[in-house]
């Protein structure tokens, strides 16, 4: 059954990403300002929203994981994580490629830019100390609190980076991302890629997830045979 | 409440005993401020806007050396297993870590202050008075913040990598804050000018706080 | 029949995979000692742990006091001394600071008096104000003793207490016990061989592949040697 629904939402998927794609590049207009090159943005923006979104997926993961235990809630939270830390690199990535033809550099420091490198570095920071823990139970316990704190700082973090551009305009190039959408059809477009991308991201999450989920049975069994195993000398 | 004073009494004592952590932060933040001092170009930085940006840079590291060290002062002779036993309840034993680490990073504080003026070109004045506020709001965010995250990542291997690695971009918004704060503050500006730096810095020190006074207990504990 | 101190219901401790403690269930009612007999690495130091809420169990559960040892209050914690291989005293401070400190942790009336009278009791007076770093093995493990039993607990821990200790020590340490014991408190110690304590009734233990069974005499070697050789018909 949970594997019909991973199926299917692969295959919408895959459905949704090649709908987009057409939009993308045949359905809607050229954008007057910055030409062409604007088109990653119905890419990088709907990357933005989903890295941010599983970072709290993370978050409200290990609030569960710390009040009700069982693995499930953590084994939510390290696949949230793992899936989120990918679009977040996409978003950085396609963001990188659209400042490069737009203003000549290969990064600037504008705002959401800025606040989605530190949530990628958050991303790592957590994935990597899951990897330096060498205690099960106790990787669940900390990466559940940090899970909680990087998410609580994040309103934070995009509070103070925007005053902190705000400072400097005349310096760096601030890109209006989504800047009057006034054609409807880029509105259509953005929102097919939106879908396209959530949808992406579900069913990748889920395929992860049901690997952690089958490893933390495994774990169960192998437990249950040393014990019998221990069980057998008694005789 | 009698486990806090207990405890950051302890703590105090040790450290007036041995010393060893208030030099090695006032040590370590002085070299940071030498290195940015060679590390700059000397046409441009100096003034307050670079000296607020040196000053907090040695504030981070050093607070890092701070809070690890402020938790295993507790590792000799299993120390923390006497304390994780006794009726002290984990909230007051996060918040006597968080003061003693507070206390340290304030000492090497006013150590760098010193150093700052030296160094960039200031001067002993007025400023110094309205610098000080707006440090002690971020060490205190830096306390709480390292403290619970240092008793995290004393398990993990590669610690001295972790924490750096996790507190760097939490502290982020504190430190942006905080260095237009004390830019403002040193170069004599209005305290009004930087009332939305504050108001970060402030949000921050909240957050952090009541996060770490939540969650210290799930972090302390072994298995 | 007053309600058990210890309760251990189908208690089980994994590293891992590897099964250290399972299906210990045990008893402890108020006022008894137990002597827990086991080998290196047999789990003695992992039960004290769980049984303390230092550590949580992987299966079943301990109550102390009746109540779940991974949510022991400070109205429990208080009454549990533990002596454990580590000394829990800070190196730095002295004799006498370092008991304050737990009196006062503790919630001891009076802490200095209490550090003065077991200061005495353990025979540490005269180096009541050096640091322990500079301690030999042996006074630190009286100091720590002292550590352990200055808030008079209701419950004592105690692992290998008589390790590392001299003749004097050890008839100390049983002293200690048998104090412990005469005022009320329930005990107990973990050991690699039964423990000669005179006017002790100690319930006796062993840990065997990670369950608890009561302790059997082992039989010694001539006798098992000469059953088996009448086995065989030699």
């Amino acid at each position: 059954m949970a594997r019909k629904i991973v199926t299917s939402l692969g295959v919408l998927s895959l459905i949704l990403v090649i709908a987009a794609l057409y939009m993308v590049f045949e359905y809607v207009p050229t954008e007057a300002d910055e030409g062409i090159v604007q088109r990653i943005f119905y890419f990088h923006v709907p990357c933005a929203w989903i890295a941010f979104m599983a970072f709290g997926l993370v978050a409200v993961a290990g609030i569960f994981y710390l009040w009700l235990g069982g693995q499930i809630w953590d084994d939510l939270g390290h696949g949230a994580a793992e899936t989120g830390m990918l679009f977040c690199t996409l978003m950085l990535i396609s963001g990188s490629l659209w400042a490069r033809p737009m203003w000549g550099t290969w990064w600037t420091w504008d705002s959401r830019l800025t606040s989605t490198f530190i949530l990628w570095l958050l991303y790592g920071g957590y994935l990597m100390l899951r990897v330096m823990i060498d205690d099960s139970r106790q990787v669940a316990r900390f990466a559940a609190v940090i899970g909680i704190v990087a998410a609580l700082d994040v309103p934070v973090i995009i509070l103070s980076v925007r005053l902190w551009r705000t400072i400097h305009p005349a310096v760096l190039v601030t890109r209006q991302g989504g800047h009057g959408l006034e054609d409807p059809r880029m509105v259509a477009t953005l929102l097919v890629s939106l879908a396209a991308i959530t949808v992406t991201f579900a069913w990748l999450f889920l395929v992860r997830f049901a690997e952690l989920r089958m490893g933390t049975r495994l774990e169960a069994l192998a437990r249950g045979i040393a014990l019998a195993e221990v069980r057998t000398g008694d005789i | 409440m009698a486990a806090f004073t207990a405890i950051l009494r302890k703590d105090l004592r040790l450290e007036l005993r041995s010393g060893q952590s208030t030099i090695a932060l006032v040590a370590l933040a002085l070299l940071v401020l030498v290195v940015l001092v060679f590390a700059l170009d000397p046409a441009v930085a100096r003034g307050p806007e670079t000296a607020a940006g040196a000053l907090w840079v040695a504030l981070v590291f050093s607070g890092m050396l701070g809070a690890t060290r402020v938790l295993t002062a507790e590792s000799e002779n299993g120390c923390i297993r006497g304390l994780l036993l006794s009726p002290a309840d984990r909230a007051g034993l996060y918040a006597a870590k968080l003061a003693a680490a507070f206390i340290f990073m304030m000492v090497a504080e006013a150590a760098g202050v010193v150093m700052m003026v030296l160094f960039f070109n200031l001067e002993f004045d007025a400023a110094m008075m309205r610098v000080a506020p707006v440090l002690a709001l971020g060490a205190l965010g830096f306390a709480s913040l390292a403290t619970l995250l240092a008793a995290i990542t004393s398990r993990a291997r590669a610690s001295d990598l972790m924490l750096p690695l996790l507190a760097v971009p939490m502290y982020v918004p504190a430190l942006i804050a905080g260095v237009r704060a004390s830019a403002a503050a040193l170069s004599g500006a209005p305290f009004s000018a930087a009332r939305d730096w504050i108001g970060i810095l402030i949000a921050f020190d909240v957050l952090f706080v009541t996060a770490g006074y939540l969650l210290f207990e799930h972090v302390i504990a072994e298995e | 029949m007053a309600a058990p101190v210890v309760e251990t219901r189908g208690l089980g401790k994994s590293y891992g995979l590897h099964p250290v403690l399972r299906e210990l269930d045990f008893r402890l009612l108020p006022g008894r000692g137990a002597a827990v007999i086991g080998g290196n690495g047999a789990g003695k130091s992992t039960l004290l742990a769980i049984l303390a809420g230092l550590s949580s169990p992987s299966e079943g559960s301990a109550l102390i006091f009746g109540a779940d040892s991974r949510r022991l209050g400070p109205r429990y914690r208080r009454r549990i001394g533990m002596l454990a291989h580590r000394s829990y005293l800070y190196p730095n401070l002295t004799a006498r600071e370092n008991l304050e400190f737990y009196a006062a942790l503790y919630g001891v009336a009076d802490a200095p008096a209490a550090a003065d009278a077991w200061l005495g009791r353990v025979g540490l007076e005269a180096s009541a104000d050096e640091r322990v770093g500079a301690f030999s093995r042996g006074m630190e493990q009286r100091l720590a003793a002292a550590r352990a039993m200055i808030a008079e607990p209701a419950l004592l821990l105690l692992d290998e207490p008589f390790s590392s200790l001299d003749t004097d020590g050890q008839s100390l340490m049983a002293k200690l016990l048998v104090a412990a014991l005469a005022r009320g408190a329930t005990v107990v110690a973990t050991a690699h061989a039964v423990p000669e304590i005179e006017r002790a009734e100690l319930d006796l233990y062993e840990i065997v592949r990670g369950r608890m069974l009561p302790y059997k005499e082992k039989e010694p070697e001539e006798v098992r040697r000469g059953r088996l050789r009448t086995l065989l018909g030699r």
